[in-house]
């Protein structure tokens, strides 16, 4: 990076911040606070559903997601539209009408106190931990790469984004969001067409397909019915179904963007453009992946793409053993280069067994240079290195700061931390509506007036802020934090949807029947996770909530059932 | 500031002032639609280059 990128840089993530805390400053009452002031159009509402769900990681490890396994993961998404559908039709009409602050006073209005105060629970637990990995994620990557020391990346990211959600809320989390969502996607694409006009010459769009498809990179769609593979057509529409009611019908961050539109009409329509955007969005960062693959069969690239793990390698692993691997490494990628440069000409020439031959080829020299990573990762394991580095989420970052011009390099690191200023902004102002709301103002002071209750949101926003950085300062003495977070997410969800599932479909449920059925779904999701079920963790989205509705119902029958519950019906 | 007290939601058949699609349940059937499509392609995709 030179001055040129870190004008563009700091210009960019400072000129948003000060923008939305300028354009948002003045007095509120606690619903223009926390929830905005009611005018948001669809696109914005969109836009900003899909800035809160898209962290940096999306942006930054995404791409080598796409390098490493391919456009998989795009099924991951297939579920999201059908859940978009669902909650505009059914959640959204209850959630306006009933005028809530929070997704968990529906909760209350429907059951009791104790199950809303578990539904908020449950939430502020996993975005508590969410929040902190949202700023560790990208700045233990970036710090690492630019050698900018790894607390004061998180601290000053983390404060930039406690700054202007304290003094704007709702409003300075959308406005911002706004601004960075344009950020992020003019650097994107930007990144894509470079990315393809510096292929090798020769080699055009369709030889860069063929190429990816001969290495399996293009298999965005796996129909088979098998349980174990991570992504599948059937977990991916079935799972992510679950997983995205969960996310978007029962998470604040989520709720707090889409309930506060100018008109349910509005709402609505946000929702339906992240249900028909998201879906091609993650195949265009994936799809990126997949070319940086391609490119990088072309190009020098190293044994490992973490800098980090690279230096410590050679001051620890066993010389002789690391001259070996790097010797069969650089041996691979010559065969490699050579047998790709002869599948390209034997394509040219029309022959098609020439090409096959040659392609088989380069997919065995392919192989045995994976095979060399692997053994370096190995030496590395063995070595303990102080911070475990994930190798794809290296792979983009190294290509913009080999092959893009400087300008572009800031404006790209501008759009990460955007990204992740974007999901933190909205995830404190969800923290502190349902702390304010749920907590102090149902628990602590009842009959305070408007002005209280607007500090103590501001208060609450800066402490989740300030507990968000210094988690994320100690984050790297919990193992593999990254995991532990999604796993306990996903655990997670399950219970609270089927909460609310029973709140709209369920009326002859009641809430000590549905408090207890959601604490036994959760303790036994936690016993089929660890000790009984190996399959992918997207069908627990699944289970949980149909755990929760089972034991829910059989408590209730046991109990007799009562009449109809009025509220969310 | 105060905030605007928001206006009552329109009735579920109200039009949704979309031209051609003028009830949500053909909105959501164009979503639905549109994922198909979507997913045909990407399976297009995947069955081209494998």
């Amino acid at each position: 990076m030179n001055t040129l990128d870190y004008v563009v840089l700091l210009g960019t993530l400072l000129g948003v911040a000060v923008y939305g805390v300028w354009r948002t400053r003045g007095p509120r009452d606690l619903g223009g606070y926390l929830k905005g002031d009611g005018r948001s159009r669809w696109f914005i509402i969109g836009l900003s559903i899909i800035a809160t769900q898209a962290s940096a990681t999306t942006f930054l490890s995404t791409p080598g997601q796409g390098y490493q396994g391919g456009l998989g993961f795009v099924q991951n998404y297939f579920g999201g539209p059908f859940a978009m559908i669902l909650i505009a039709a059914v959640f959204l009409p209850i959630f306006r009408r009933l005028k809530l602050f929070t997704a968990y006073e529906l909760l209350g209005q429907r059951f009791d106190a104790k199950t809303r105060l578990l539904g908020a629970a449950l939430f502020l637990t996993q975005r508590g931990i969410g929040a902190a990995l949202t700023i560790y994620a990208p700045a233990i990557v970036l710090s690492s790469v630019f050698d900018w020391p790894l607390d004061l990346t998180i601290i000053c990211t983390g404060l930039v984004c406690v700054i202007y959600t304290v003094a704007g809320g709702s409003d300075a989390v959308r406005l911002t969001q706004k601004y960075q969502m344009g950020v992020i996607f003019v650097a994107m694409i930007a990144a894509f067409f470079l990315l393809l006009a510096k292929m090798p010459a020769g080699l055009g769009l369709g030889d860069a397909l063929t190429l990816a498809g001969g290495f399996h990179k293009l298999e965005a769609v796996d129909y088979s019915p098998n349980l174990h593979p991570r992504y599948t057509f059937w977990s991916g529409t079935i799972g992510g179904f679950f997983l995205a009611l969960s996310y978007f019908g029962t998470d604040q961050s989520q709720v707090q963007r889409y309930i506060s539109g100018a008109s349910l009409r509005e709402s609505r329509l946000g929702l339906m453009f992240h249900a028909l955007c998201k879906i091609p969005m993650q195949f265009f960062i994936l799809l990126l992946g997949v070319f940086l693959f391609v490119f990088y069969q072309f190009e020098p690239s190293p044994l490992l793409y973490a800098r980090q793990s690279r230096e410590f390698l050679a001051q620890t692993a066993p010389a002789d053993q690391l001259r070996a691997v790097e010797a069969d490494f650089a041996r691979a990628r010559d065969e490699e280069g050579r047998q790709l440069q002869a599948w390209l000409a034997a394509r040219r020439a029309g022959d098609a067994t020439g090409a096959a031959a040659a392609l088989a080829s380069a997919q065995a020299a392919n192989a045995r240079g994976d095979d060399a990573r692997h053994r370096a990762g190995a030496l590395l394991d063995a070595a303990h290195p102080p911070t475990q580095a994930n190798e794809a989420d290296y792979v983009f970052i190294t290509f913009i700061l080999n092959y893009l011009p400087h300008g572009l390099i800031g404006l790209l690191v501008a759009a990460f931390f955007a990204a992740a200023l974007n999901s933190k902004a909205a995830e404190l102002n969800a923290l502190a509506s349902s702390t304010t709301v749920d907590f102090y103002r149902h628990l602590v002071r009842p009959n305070a007036g408007e002005a209280h209750y607007v500090f103590a949101s501001k208060c609450f926003t800066a402490f989740w802020g300030l507990f968000a950085i210094v988690a994320a300062v100690y984050a790297h003495l919990v193992e593999n934090i990254v995991q532990a977070a999604n796993i306990v997410g996903s655990l997670f969800y399950g219970a609270v949807l089927g909460l609310f599932l029973m709140a709209f479909f369920l009326p002859r449920v009641r809430g000590t029947a549905a408090f207890w059925g959601a604490l036994a779904a959760q303790a036994l999701v936690l016993v089929l996770y660890y000790w009984v079920l190996d399959i992918s963790y997207l069908w627990y989205n699944l289970i949980g909530p149909a755990l929760c509705i089972l034991f829910s119902l059989a408590l209730q029958a046991a109990q007799g059932f009562a009449p109809k519950a009025p509220a969310a019906s | 500031m105060k905030s605007p007290a928001p206006a009552p939601d329109p009735p579920e058949s109200e039009t949704t002032g979309l031209p051609g699609l003028r009830t949500w349940r053909a909105v959501y059937w164009l979503v639905a639609g549109v994922f198909a499509v979507v997913v045909g392609l990407l399976t297009m995709l995947s069955r081209m280059f494998s």
